[in-house]
């Protein structure tokens, strides 16, 4: 069976730097991949790449059996790939309810008739009008919002209301996860999901990626902190300048003498590639 | 042939003198990356200042215009300091507005100082004139250019090699990053506001005793033509703006010889529409402009609206159905009256800015396209007011949509410009279009509100039906923001990559705001036309937008019942004020700098 | 300075009554029958703020110096007269606004203004239902009078004004024309009347340019007016924009002759064209050279109150008040009499008209005096008679 997630001969340019170059890459159903490397080594392009916001300057894009190059990032979204992104990017001034529904939008069927042409009018007729289906649906979303915020133990669910431009650092970071669960995704790619949290809460953030692996889903991650990273793949790719330099298990990238000499030879790391954290900028 | 050359040359002439003027809007925009629409009014009051000197001191040129680049100078700081520093890290409208009030109270003051007469402005240059082609330049014309072309010397000396200058390029580039590097970013904004307003209070006395006249009405204009030329230039960008001037001047010049002279608006509008469509960061623009443009997601003030609960809603709403029953005062109903018919434009405008993010400098153009589509249905086909209203909102919800649609790709400053030209568009055709729009002489003798083959004249009938139109409109707002419309909306507004990354299509959405926001203010031009039975060109104008759009942040952006709000209060403020005549329009201006001072949010709060 | 334009502050209201009432005292100290009691009012709707603003103190010159004459004279049957002004600043929304201020106050017997057509226009509904004279002084649309039988003005009719303007350019001798016109409805219909008039006086309009109010800059219009080789370049304008393009005409080399409405009528046209002014032709409904009483009073006073020379604005805001006395003391002081006595009233002695008289059907005034100026050494003179060298 094809991966879910097929990616040949990637490549992209910014000006006279290749930011991604010639990068294989797949990510099979149920599975749990990481992409590791120093600071501008490539990875959040790829994620931006995959995700239609970022054009290709070449290699091609696979998805759930279709090509997506040239898709928009809605359109993309539509196939069922979540995202979350590097810094952050909330809904600031919606409320913590909102961000999650918002990330059920592709999955809105009752109040969006697939109909040509007078698809956007018919949409707003029964957003107005709300038939008892569109009513079923919206409840059903809400229901599933608050599950979803479950996950997060009591850190979210006393702030349904609250605008997320209120919340802590490390609750926009959850926010964004649960947003990105909504979208029920066959993939779903966390750009650093731990960045800028403190042990307890990466600890926490861990447990709660444990959970959804367990639960199946795909994921694809981008993360610093090498133990999760560790902990919870089922392979890993190593990318240093836009260039691929190792994949595969986790205990073989760890002993991989290329990666060892990537982050030394970056000083981003005291010791070996095992243990040590690299706080993203 | 030689026409062509004189063509040209003329549109050199004009374009130089609007290059005056971008510079210092282009200085401004670099760094505080913020229109300033005050920048016309330290114009006026250069040229007046100038004239003055002239009058009164019988000053020579130079010193005339040393004096004038001093208290324009001055002025800039003032401006900077009182009007536009307390509201840093306030949300980006903040200072875009507050230039609105500043420019409402200048132009009041230099016409309460001055007086509203136009003056003429000598200049003892001498009666000196070169032939080019069949025309001449004369020496105010080298004169022009020479202090356009040594300001943009000038500056760019300042900037590469002077400390200051280096601060100056560092904060335009990056204003966090220099902050934290130790640049001291109030003193360069101070320096910026005083050169690009002396350089505008300059070119105020210049264009003033080019054209032996100057009156404080000519800011507006002015600003809107600078605006055109650096947004043609590239925004922010100095030289870009010189070169942006030429070719705007050159442009309108080739189309009154093309078309004629009513024409030339128009010609230099659809100029920057197109430059914004396919070229959007200007001839000298990066492709950074935009992307790096971070006004969406913070452009509005966050803020925990206030909540009424439903019963007190239903109490305002009953008390203002009831209130034609206590009084029946002419003037209190029709200045109610007035009020819900702005409601219609300040809901309309409320959504399409407040809700979806896509703030509309043009929204008078809706008006107008409502009022015209209701008022030629009751003249040519004899439509009744019951059909030809709702008819016309609809005809204004397609039309806008379609009109704007072209505009979806745009965000924050660039959607406002791109609307603000929309607007000027659709007045210019209707001036032009004179078969169908009866063009300068207008539509007369549109039929009155009529139900049933019934005339309504009465005040409590009109009253109760703009009500009840409001109320019904401000109820179906509401529910389609309590739909899925609502996150939706907002969150295009927040962040249209997110938005987009989770399968929100922006031009679908963005289009559907229009078209709900359209059907509303076109059915308030609509009601207009059949209650004022006369339309023309000037009827519906820009200075309305920018009414209206003082409504929506009075209120609250996005916030239904502060639209609401915040029209009975634009319009019931300057009625209160009529007591004070003269005077009333720049207390407006010092609320309105007040209010954005110490409740950017609005009256009831942004949503 | 005279004690109407000391207090600037305060009120309009109370301005105006004060000044009634100081006039009024004033007055009584010099002639016995100077009026006294209860003030009668007239509404004013127009522009003191806004982009029409200069046009609205113009008025107010005018109206102040003629209502110092007639309470010097005792007034309208006894009473003092005074107007209540209400700034539109032009714009529709506030003169409906207005007009429902006025047709509800019983104290105003009758309305004056507003400005445009746009904004009188508006709210001529609401004033002829109410039965409220809406007295539209400045407003030349031919529409605007058809909007009821309350609706009159005194503004010269542009069907009497463009045709003499025409005759005018035929005696000077030309053939072809050029015009430009402020495109707003009182040029647009301006300019169709003058150029049928034109044509029946065998001469061809070979270029017709309509501008915006706003417009400053002229240069690439003159040369579209310049191609199509004009013998003589006509202005249908105000007077700061036919200053403007004056002007320009003459910067860039042209030496085409010039004809003006007589709108254009202003001291102010001489200040702001400068020397580019002289030989302009124009004509006027009124002269300050002009022999008859009533101008010779009116240029007199006004010079004395304001130290300056009056323009057109100034003399039809001062005719409007003086005609709007007369009906009243003739025929009484409500607003039904107002309205017939406009219909009955003959021959008011006015500066524009000379003697005005309205026409039942039409609610206008027919027949507007005019004399040929031309410009000399920076000043408006009677024409000479002598035609312009060819060339």
């Amino acid at each position: 069976m094809a991966p879910l997630l097929d990616i040949r001969g990637l490549t992209r340019r910014f000006g006279g730097v290749v930011a991604v170059k010639a990068l294989d890459l797949t990510v099979g159903e149920g599975e749990f991949v990481s992409l590791i490397g120093p600071n501008g080594a490539g990875k959040t392009t790829t994620f931006n790449m995959i995700s239609g916001l970022e054009r290709l300057d070449g290699g091609e894009v696979r998805f759930a059996g279709r090509s997506i190059q040239g898709l928009t990032p809605e359109a993309i979204a539509a196939l069922g790939l979540a995202r979350t992104f590097q810094h952050g990017r909330v809904f600031a001034n919606l409320s913590v309810e909102d961000n999650v529904l918002l990330g059920a939008h592709t999955r809105l069927r009752a109040v969006k008739p697939r109909l040509p042409v007078i698809g956007p009018l018919a949409e707003l007729v029964l957003a107005l009008v709300r038939p008892p289906a569109v009513k079923k649906e919206e409840q059903a979303l809400k229901a599933e919002a608050r599950e979803i915020l479950n996950l997060f133990g009591e850190r979210l669910t006393p702030r349904l209301d609250h605008p997320a431009y209120s919340l802590s650092y490390a609750n926009r970071r959850r926010v964004e996860i649960a947003r990105a669960l909504a979208l029920r995704p066959r993939l779903l790619l966390l750009d650093e999901p731990t960045a800028g949290m403190n042990p307890t809460e990466t600890a926490e953030m861990q447990a709660l990626i444990a959970t959804l692996k367990g639960r199946g889903v795909t994921i694809l991650l981008i993360e610093h902190k090498l133990d999760l990273v560790m902990q919870l793949s089922d392979r890993v790719y190593v990318l240093d300048d836009g260039v691929k330099i190792a994949e595969g298990p986790p205990e073989k990238v760890r002993n991989d003498p290329a990666v060892i000499e990537a982050y030394l030879g970056h000083r981003e790391i005291g010791r070996a590639a095992s243990s040590v954290e690299v706080v993203a900028s | 042939m030689s026409s062509f050359i004189d063509y040209t040359v003329n549109g050199l002439v004009v374009g130089n003198i609007y290059a005056l003027l971008a510079v210092g809007l282009a200085l401004i925009f670099g760094v505080a990356n913020l229109i300033n629409f005050a920048h016309g009014s330290v114009y006026t009051f250069g040229a007046y200042i100038g004239w003055a000197a002239v009058t009164f001191l019988h000053t020579p040129l130079p010193v005339t215009m040393l004096i004038v680049f001093v208290a324009c100078a001055g002025l800039g700081v003032v401006i900077e300091r009182v009007g536009l520093r307390p509201l840093q890290g306030k949300a980006r409208i903040a200072p875009l507005l507050a230039t609105i009030g500043l420019s409402f109270v200048l132009d009041q003051l230099v016409q309460l100082v001055f007086s509203p007469d136009p003056r003429a402005v000598p200049s003892d240059l001498p009666d000196w004139r070169l032939a080019v082609g069949d025309g001449s330049i004369g020496a105010m014309d080298i004169l022009i250019a020479a202090v356009g072309l040594a300001s943009a010397a000038l500056l760019y000396v300042f900037l590469r090699f002077t400390k200051l200058g280096f601060a100056v390029r560092a904060t335009a580039q990056d204003r966090e990053a220099a902050q934290q590097m130790g640049v001291n970013v109030d003193a360069v904004n101070s320096a910026v506001f005083a050169i690009a307003s002396a350089l505008g209070g300059l070119s105020g006395l210049l264009v003033g005793m080019y054209y032996n006249h100057i009156d404080p009405a000519m800011s507006f204009q002015a600003t809107l033509k600078g605006v055109v030329a650096q947004v043609i230039g590239g925004v922010g960008n100095v030289p870009g703006a010189i070169v942006g001037s030429l070719l705007l001047g050159l442009t309108e010049s080739y189309g009154i010889a093309l078309l004629g002279t009513t024409y030339r608006n128009l010609f230099a509008f659809v100029l920057l529409i197109a430059f914004l469509l396919w070229l959007p960061n200007g001839l000298f623009g990066g492709r950074a402009t935009i992307q790096s443009e971070p006004l969406v997601g913070s452009f509005i003030a966050p803020s925990r609206p206030i909540r009424l609960p439903r019963w007190a809603v239903a109490a305002l709403a009953l008390a203002a159905f009831a209130l034609p029953l206590a009084t029946s005062a002419p003037y209190l109903l029709q200045t109610l009256t007035n009020a819900w018919l702005a409601a219609m434009l300040a809901l309309s405008l409320t959504l399409i800015a407040g809700t979806a993010g896509q703030i509309s400098f043009g929204h008078a153009g809706l008006l107008a396209i409502g009022g015209y589509a209701s008022a030629l249905l009751a003249l040519d086909l004899g439509a009744p007011p019951i059909l030809s209203i709702p008819a016309a909102g609809l005809i204004t919800a397609g039309l806008g949509a379609l009109l704007v649609f072209p505009a979806f790709r745009l965000r924050g400053h660039y959607i406002a410009i791109a609307t603000l030209a929309i607007g000027e568009i659709v007045s210019l055709v209707i001036l032009n279009w004179e078969g169908l729009t009866g063009g300068a002489m207008g539509l007369t003798g549109i039929p009155p509100l009529s139900f049933l083959g019934q005339d309504i004249f009465s005040n409590r009938a009109i009253y109760w039906l703009c009500l009840a139109i409001v109320v019904s409109l401000a109820a179906l707002q509401a529910r389609f923001l309590n739909s899925h419309f609502g996150r939706t909306l907002r969150a295009v507004r927040e962040d249209e990559i997110a938005a987009r990354s989770y399968g929100i299509k922006l031009d679908r959405y963005k289009g559907l705001a229009f078209a709900f926001g359209g059907f509303g203010a076109g059915v308030s031009g609509a009601i207009a036309a059949h209650l004022y039975s006369y339309l023309n060109n000037q009827t519906f104008d820009s200075q309305l937008s920018l009414l209206a759009l003082t409504m929506v942040i009075l209120g609250g952006m996005g916030n239904v019942l502060g639209a609401i709000v915040g029209a009975v209060a634009l319009v019931g403020l300057p009625e209160l004020f009529r007591v004070a005549a003269e005077y009333r329009i720049l207390i407006y201006g010092v609320v309105l700098l007040l209010l954005i001072r110490f409740r950017p949010q609005g009256l009831l709060g942004t949503v | 300075m005279s004690i109407f334009s000391l207090s600037a502050f305060g009120s309009l209201a109370k301005r105006a009554a004060l000044a009634a009432a100081l006039s009024a005292f004033g007055a009584a100290a010099a002639l016995a029958q100077a009026a006294s009691g209860e003030p009668v009012t007239i509404g004013v709707s127009g522009p003191l703020t806004g982009p029409n603003a200069q046009y609205g103190a113009q008025w107010k010159k005018g109206f102040d110096l003629a209502l110092e004459e007639v309470n010097a004279k005792g007034g309208v049957k006894g009473r003092p007269l005074q107007y209540v002004f209400e700034d539109s600043q032009a714009d529709p929304r506030q003169t409906v606004a207005i007009a429902q201020k006025f047709v509800s106050d019983p104290k105003i017997v009758v309305e004056v203004g507003d400005f445009s057509s746009t904004a009188s226009m508006a709210a001529s509904s609401i004033y002829q239902r109410a039965g409220l004279v809406q007295f539209g002084f400045t407003n030349s649309h031919p529409n605007f009078t058809k909007g009821g039988d309350y609706i009159w003005s005194n503004s010269v009719s542009q069907a009497d004004e463009q045709p003499r303007l025409a005759k005018y350019a035929a005696d000077l001798g030309f053939k072809h024309l050029a015009v430009l016109y402020l495109n707003t409805d009182w040029g647009r219909a301006s300019e169709k009347i003058f150029g049928e008039a034109a044509k029946g006086y065998g001469m061809d309009v070979v270029a017709s340019e309509g501008y915006q109010p706003d417009e400053k800059d002229f240069r690439s219009t003159l040369v579209r007016v310049r191609d199509a080789k004009p013998d003589a370049i006509v202005l249908i304008s105000y007077y700061a924009d036919g200053a403007l393009i004056t002007r320009q005409i003459r910067s860039v080399g042209l030496t085409t002759p010039i004809v003006a409405s007589g709108s254009i009528y202003s001291p102010k046209f001489i200040e702001l064209a400068g020397e580019a002014g002289n030989g302009v032709y124009t004509e006027s409904n009124f002269f300050p050279g002009d022999s008859r009483p009533e101008v010779q009073n009116f240029v007199a006073k006004f010079r004395a109150k304001y130290n300056e020379e009056p323009d057109d604005f100034n003399a039809v805001a001062y005719d409007t008040i003086i005609l709007l006395a007369d009906v009243m003391n003739q025929y009484g002081i409500d607003r039904t009499a107002i309205r017939d006595g406009l219909a009955k009233i003959k021959d008011v002695p006015s500066v524009i008209y000379g003697k005005a008289t309205f026409d039942p059907q039409t609610r206008r005034v027919a027949g507007a005096r005019a004399v040929y100026l031309v410009v000399k050494n920076g000043q408006f003179t009677l024409w000479d008679g002598k035609k312009p060298s060819a060339g």
